[in-house]
């Protein structure tokens, strides 16, 4: 049915030509539609049009086959046609979490899925469980406004970075703060984060300064002679050999955990100020939150580091807004796809699917910015937190559908 | 992860070059990685096994129970056992997720050294001054004890040529030799040992036989070490000669030990000072093989392939007993003998100032730089914009993690140590004691020994101090600490 006609140049790529001579073994691959349809994240396409095969013209399915890559192509004639990849998601309001009495800061769930905390300018940092959404510890202790959270992976200790300049650990089965803050940063801590096996933690902070402790002895490790300007972002990768870091500078920088020396240094052209970085699950890829209302994603191995990825869509000009990578599709891990969850200043959240950049879905509910979104290690759940002091719980396909009212859980009579 | 990013240069080195750390927690004695490579064991003259974190060179837990200097030290395969042999003629086997003694067994005479099992952490084999070796079965409460032989192997030919003043005589050296060295090839199939005699032997584990000897030297060994893969072993003897042989695959079912000749591969001494060697170790692949020197301050590292020395590891003003390589990385750790700290020899990474902007190039000489032909072209801001988002379509996969070699065969018995936040004076054990601000005195001796005086403490330090906190998992009283805030 498709014909050996050329396609107009211009959807041509460089490269392809030499595939395009082979018109036997393109045939049999564009027989089959449905197994085509997940491999095709394309930036320039319109969602809605990808997925009609109704009206799909020969041009249009040739200009797929011929964007795919060698190894999807005989990744799919070998196997059973997956099913198609969605292409919205459904998330809908389950529990809203009141109970701060300033707008939060950040929210996290713990490794283990059991808990969800939550700090605030208020002070405080609340810990909820999952998924009954009680307040289970308001702990207290900081002397300022809270700005970032991290939890050890065996999840039964919280650190907490402040603006009191310090970094408090927090015993999660009695509530009670670890006598020994962190005490070494001169300035506001805007950032941390553990190390996968938990015997080191990262803080970036305000003074320019990223410190390496060692959780044990509570004292510092290693200083990165990181930025000039103050750090926004800092996250360990999955294996604990990296560190990345960002600053207002516009620039990100990836370390070597063992020896503190800088192995990569990433910026993009326009210098913006970057606020909040993250490796990707895989660590393979660093995801960038900048003040230019975007969400880069970059592949800092290859070459000199890559901007692959420019996730738009929500607003993002004055805060520091963190977000999180979820997972949605089949439950089979061969079938599931990335999404990218951030909040927005206008106070709704938005998913991107990874690699077409679509928005998958947009969660409105927020009065206000929603400054941190996370997602629950194992299940289709996101909680978010913002500046309307409330956190708020979403789960993909909750019952509580279309009438039903969210449950709210109200923390002020503690 | 950080592999990719590494400059490769760096990555090939393969022999430590300088001293980039040491370790300090009381006066150690002898020391051991554990298989996974991030936790160092480190036996104390007074007793105590510290656990060191080489991550952050900080002590990730403190184990009592000796109460005399600790001779050897073992890892369980999935580094949550740890056997600890002692002077005070014990050998206690450690569970390190929560810092308790599994078992402790008692010997009738001191240890020389204690190995675990590799694939049972419920056995362990150990060499016995002026005894016979045991194997010990720990599984029951009670320990069983097996005893091995110590006599070599005559083979049928030996015997039978053996005149009848030759045969008596050597029955006679043989009812007086003892086995100085201990260890199971990685299999755990077999036992090698070392006797007083000179005498290397292989012990079949299961039927506890002697199923072959060969002498490899008159003098005494000292000390035995397999590589991982159980196929070259090194022997140090009393003679300042430090011998390789290459081993068969002893698990090979169509083995014939009776037609088994191993021969020396390598002799490695010093000739000119005549030194004698402390301790010796294999690197991971067993490449190279490190030897710290008696009544000097070196570690000599040579070269299997050649047999050539290659390099001198120094920097120390002590002498170095205990010498071991990292399990994966050119990494040496050594004790020193006057005063127990453990030395650290890795290589050092330049700074790439490239890293540092992603415009930064290194280069050897001055390039003439050509422009560009449009890279001073003016161009719209939104076209440059909308251009390089249309070029943002490939493929990224954030998700599958890809198994790395290294660390792999671990992955399946994944055991984390607990990270504890009171560990008492993890900065140091030094004999000085803050007692104010800017105030220092001397430690009391004694002080803070208290768990020396009663031999049989029923419970390690962490369980005590859980104990006193009525049973919270995660102790929040920590006593000892640097003074903050």
């Amino acid at each position: 049915m498709d014909g050996n006609r050329d396609s107009p140049p211009k959807r041509r790529r460089e490269g392809n030509e030499d595939e395009y001579d082979s018109p036997p073994r393109k045939r049999s691959v564009s027989r089959s539609p449905t197994d085509a349809s997940p491999q095709y994240r394309l930036a320039e396409r319109p969602a809605a049009r990808r997925y009609s095969r109704v009206d799909d013209s020969d041009d249009d399915r040739r200009y797929y086959r011929d964007r795919r890559s060698p190894r999807s192509r005989s990744r799919s004639r070998s196997r059973t046609p997956p099913p198609p990849k969605p292409s919205s998601l459904n998330y809908k309001p389950a529990l809203i979490l009141r109970g701060h009495k300033k707008g939060i800061s950040a929210v996290k769930f713990s490794p283990d899925g059991r808990w969800i905390a939550s700090c605030s300018a208020d002070c405080t940092i609340k810990i909820w469980a999952y998924p009954s959404g009680a307040l289970e510890h308001t702990l207290e202790g900081h002397l300022a406004g809270i700005s970032t959270l991290s939890w050890s992976p065996d999840s039964k200790i919280l650190a907490s970075g402040s603006d009191d300049k310090t970094i408090r650990l927090w015993d999660i089965s009695t509530g009670q703060a670890h006598p020994t803050p962190f005490i070494g940063h001169h300035n506001y801590v805007y950032s941390i984060a553990f190390s996968p096996k938990g015997n080191m933690l990262v803080s970036g902070s305000y003074d320019e300064a990223v410190f390496l402790w060692d959780v044990r002895a509570a004292r510092v490790m290693r200083s990165l002679p990181a930025h000039s300007d103050p750090v926004g972002g800092v996250d360990f990768v999955q294996d604990g050999t990296l560190i990345v870091s960002c600053a207002n500078d516009g620039l990100i920088r990836v370390w070597d955990t063992a020896t503190g020396q800088c192995l990569r240094t990433l910026v993009h052209e326009d210098n913006a100020p970057v606020t909040s970085v993250r490796f990707s699950p895989n660590g393979k890829y660093v995801l960038a939150w900048t003040l230019d209302s975007c969400i880069r994603l970059w592949n800092y191995i290859e070459g000199k580091g890559k901007c692959v990825k420019t996730y738009q869509g929500h607003v993002n000009k004055k805060y520091s807004l963190q977000g999180a990578f979820g997972t949605y599709g089949g439950i089979e891990l061969s079938y599931q796809y990335a999404f990218v969850a951030s909040g927005s200043e206008d106070g709704n959240i938005l998913l991107w699917d990874v690699s077409s950049k679509n928005v998958l879905q947009t969660l409105e509910g927020h009065k206000d910015a929603v400054l941190s979104v996370d997602t629950h290690p194992t299940e289709a759940v996101i909680v978010s937190g913002g500046l309307d002091k409330t956190a708020r719980i979403w789960k993909m396909n909750a019952e509580s559908v279309d009438g039903t009212p969210v449950a709210e859980t109200n923390s002020t009579m503690e | 992860m950080n592999l990719s990013l590494i400059d490769p240069f760096v990555l090939a080195q393969d022999c430590p070059e300088v001293i980039t750390g040491r370790l300090r927690s009381g006066h150690s004695t002898s020391i051991r990685f554990s298989h996974r490579g991030d936790l160092l064991a480190s036996g104390r003259h007074d007793g105590v096994v510290v656990i060191f974190d080489i991550e952050t060179n900080g002590v990730a837990r403190k184990l009592r129970g000796h109460t005399r200097q600790v001779q050897s030290l073992s890892w369980s395969t999935n580094d949550r056992y740890l056997l600890s042999a002692g002077q005070d003629w014990k050998c206690v086997l450690w569970d390190l997720k929560d810092g308790s003694r599994v078992r402790t067994v008692r010997f009738e005479s001191a240890i020389f050294i204690a190995e675990l099992h590799p694939k049972n952490h419920m056995l362990f084999v150990a060499a016995l001054f002026e005894d016979q070796p045991v194997l010990v079965d720990i599984s029951a409460e009670a320990p069983t004890k097996y005893t091995l032989p110590s006599a070599p192997r005559r083979t049928q030919v030996e015997r039978e040529n053996a005149t009848e003043k030759q045969a008596a005589q050597d029955a006679k050296q043989d009812a007086k030799s003892t086995t100085t060295v201990t260890v199971f090839t990685p299999s755990g199939e077999h036992i090698i040992t070392g006797t007083n005699k000179g005498w290397l032997n292989i012990i079949n584990t299961t039927s506890c036989q002697v199923q072959y000897s060969t002498r490899v030297t008159n003098n005494i060994i000292v000390f035995v070490r397999l590589t991982p893969s159980g196929r070259d072993v090194v022997i140090n003897s009393s003679d300042r000669i430090v011998r390789t042989l290459h081993l068969p695959d002893l698990s090979n079912p169509r083995l014939d030990f009776d037609t088994l000749r191993l021969e020396v591969e390598h002799k490695f001494q010093d000739l000119v000072q005549k030194l004698s060697w402390n301790h010796v170790s294999f690197s991971p692949t067993g490449e190279y093989v490190t030897a710290s020197t008696w009544m000097n301050h070196h570690i000599y590292v040579w070269e299997r392939g050649q047999g050539s020395l290659v390099k001198i590891l120094e920097g120390t003003k002590e002498e170095l007993s205990v010498v071991e390589w990292h399990p994966y990385r050119p990494f040496v750790a050594a004790v020193g003998v006057d005063s127990g700290r453990v030395w650290l020899w890795s290589i050092l990474q330049p700074q790439r100032w490239s890293a540092l902007a992603p415009d930064f190039a290194e280069v050897e000489e001055n390039v003439e730089y050509f422009e560009r032909e449009d890279e001073f072209d003016i161009q719209p801001l939104e076209e440059i914009h909308k251009r390089r988002l249309d070029q943002e379509d490939e493929e990224v996969d954030v998700l599958t993690i890809e198994p790395v070699k290294a660390m792999a065969e671990y992955e399946t018995s994944e055991f984390r140590m607990p990270v504890l936040l009171d560990i008492e004076a993890s900065d140091s054990e030094d004999e000085v004691v803050a007692v104010g601000a800017g105030q220092f005195r001397r430690r009391s001796p004694g002080a803070g020994r208290e768990w020396m005086n009663d031999d049989e403490v029923p419970v390690s330090g962490d369980e005590a101090r859980r104990a006193a906190t009525n049973g919270t998992t995660a102790v929040q009283n920590g006593t000892k600490r640097r003074r903050a805030g």
